[in-house]
């Protein structure tokens, strides 16, 4: 069984417009207009148990609103959705124990109090039992590296600091399927890299599905072999990051050092970088190793490497293609 | 008993949170005791003129006053701050954590915030009731004493649930920053039995703003005026009433968007 089953969700917000200007707004109170959006439209995935999958998509692509409904706090307007075989909108016990909702712009923990307390309110709420409380906690104190951090009130520490303790928080009752709305938002490259090899070790250890989103691509690389593109609440894809760069991107680039560093390659190809003797060409993918062939028989080459854009940039094109 | 030990862990946590400031006790005993003060001078006043109203002597309605202080302590310190977090929770978005939890979301929302300081409120209050049944110099007898504190039990439902009413209403209204304002200035009301109101307002402040229902009621029961009927009457009203509450609770539930969704 899927640990998440997606088939035809849709979720479509009703909401008020009216005009800029005062003129506008008289006219608002006494004639109401709406228009409906479709923030997620028919779509469909599964996931199985233990898997790490990145939900990419610029921002209202409709990710938030996806994880809302298989959280259950949204209701879907059609289709439906499973998660470890229970209906997320029906809210059940035993299914919100078994998740955890983490979002990286939001804090659950008591502000003006050490976040200990706040765990241990967690554990009553999640009753989970106190010995099992005390070991899963110092586990993952440990495995974050807060213990110092614990004591202090959540309010007295950084954003980052914070992110940490609220991913404890979130983890004391040790769910099964976890949604992480952007855990690394706003946090520096260290903070990033620590909360992404804690989430790595989590799903390694206790075997738990991870759903993420990310703007940062980095967060994704790192952890997901698979993502699912979403735009404008529709896939766009759903497979291997790998085969995202060769199914979007319709181009590879070759990077070359040449004994004549200063040799014209523009015939090649189009020139991307030039930084002493190394120069990156963009090739169509097709031509990439007539170019190759070329470049070895007619330049002094020293190295030569061919890869697919960078994630960020096929993103990038994914969705200035679904736009267009 | 689930509801009472999840509540319980909130009120020590709400309890822990507050004793941190110290300052805040003295500004709310402050607060409370210059309000019993004003109410005392203003019922002193009113009967420096007459020896009753409506039937009530002023050593009643000292019970009466005495009830509505330590309620409105009872509703500053759990019901009320409960019920203004939410409506803030459900313009930004914030109720997703409370709706995450493996527990009855009208509980959690219910039971999350409790000021402790408030409830300085609850004892001046009882001082001021305590007071007024010494001067009646009537003894209240253990039935009466009993029935005192359940009506009181269910008077704090009955606000409760009208409170959560107008809290649900910020599934619809986003800017609901006028209810305390609003509870406020009708609770005043019930500083005074609801039978020297007029019929309309009579009417409205026991069914429809239940006010009379939660301090006037007990406040005949240690006087010695509750016929046998109320009591069944209030408490009939508060179940039916919290069953209203609980439907419209879910049925708002189902609006709920979220912030940024």
């Amino acid at each position: 069984m899927a640990a998440v089953d997606v088939s035809e969700l849709t979720k479509v917000f009703r909401v008020p417009e009216r005009e800029a200007g005062l003129r506008a707004s008289m006219r608002a109170l006494f004639q109401r207009r709406h228009r409906d959006v479709r923030a997620v439209d028919s779509i469909s995935f599964a996931i199985g148990g233990g898997e790490v999958v990145g939900f990419l998509g610029p921002n209202g692509a409709g990710k938030t609103t996806t994880l809302k409904m298989l959280s259950g706090l949204l209701y879907p307007t059609a289709g439906e959705a499973r998660v470890l075989g229970f209906v997320p909108s029906r809210r059940e016990r035993d299914f919100l124990r078994q998740i955890t909702l983490v979002m990286g712009n939001r804090n659950q923990l008591q502000w003006d109090l050490p976040a200990l307390d706040s765990f241990e309110l967690n554990r009553a709420i999640y009753r989970v039992a106190r010995e099992d409380f005390r070991r899963l906690r110092d586990e993952l104190i440990e495995l974050l590296d807060v213990g110092d951090l614990v004591r202090k009130p959540v309010r007295n520490l950084s954003l980052g600091e914070r992110m940490k303790v609220e991913i404890v928080g979130s983890l004391v009752h040790r769910p099964q399927v976890l949604f992480l709305d952007e855990p690394t938002i706003g946090l520096d490259v260290t903070m990033q890299k620590r909360i992404r090899s804690f989430v790595a070790e989590y799903n390694r250890r206790y075997e738990a599905t991870v759903l993420l989103t990310s703007h940062y691509m980095a967060d994704v690389e790192a952890l997901c072999r698979r993502v699912i593109v979403i735009h404008h609440g529709r896939i766009l894809f759903d497979g291997p990051l790998t085969q995202l760069g060769s199914q979007f991107a319709g181009y590879k680039t070759i990077e070359v050092a040449l004994a004549n560093g200063a040799a014209d390659l523009s015939r090649y190809g189009d020139v991307l970088e030039r930084d002493a003797d190394r120069v990156k060409l963009r090739v169509e993918k097709a031509d990439a190793s007539r170019v190759t062939a070329l470049l070895l028989s007619e330049q002094e080459v020293i190295d030569l490497t061919i890869e697919d854009p960078p994630i960020e940039d096929v993103i990038e094109l994914v969705f200035a293609e679904a736009s267009e | 008993m689930r509801p009472v030990r999840v509540a319980w862990t909130f009120l020590r946590l709400g309890a822990i949170n507050e004793l941190q400031y110290r300052l805040n006790f003295f500004v709310a005993a402050f607060q409370s005791l210059l309000a019993v003060a004003v109410a005392l001078v203003v019922l002193r006043l009113v009967y420096s003129h007459t020896t009753e109203l409506n039937g009530w002597s002023e050593p009643e309605l000292m019970c009466v006053l005495g009830i509505q202080i330590l309620l409105g302590g009872v509703i500053r310190a759990a019901i009320q701050p409960n019920m203004e977090r939410i409506v803030d929770e459900v313009r930004d978005g914030k109720l997703d954590h409370a709706l995450t939890k493996p527990e009855d979301s009208q509980l959690l929302v219910s039971v999350r915030e409790f000021r402790i300081w408030r409830t300085v409120d609850v004892i001046s209050g009882g001082a001021v009731l305590g007071v007024g049944l010494a001067r009646l110099e009537a003894s209240v007898g253990a039935g009466e004493a009993l029935s005192f504190a359940g009506l009181l039990l269910v008077g704090g439902v009955l606000i409760y649930c009208f409170w959560l009413v107008l809290a649900t209403g910020a599934f619809w209204i986003v800017h609901m920053w006028f209810l305390a304002e609003l509870f406020e200035g009708v609770y005043a009301t019930g500083r005074w039995p609801i039978g020297i109101y007029p019929g309309w307002l009579r009417y409205s402040l026991t069914w429809l703003i239940p006010i009379g229902f939660a301090i006037t009621v007990p406040a005949e029961a240690v006087t010695s005026r509750l016929e046998w009927t109320t009591p069944l009457l209030a408490l009939a009203f508060a179940a039916a009433l919290f069953l209203v509450t609980r439907w419209f609770w879910r049925f708002g539930l189902r609006r709920y968007s979220g912030a940024s969704a």
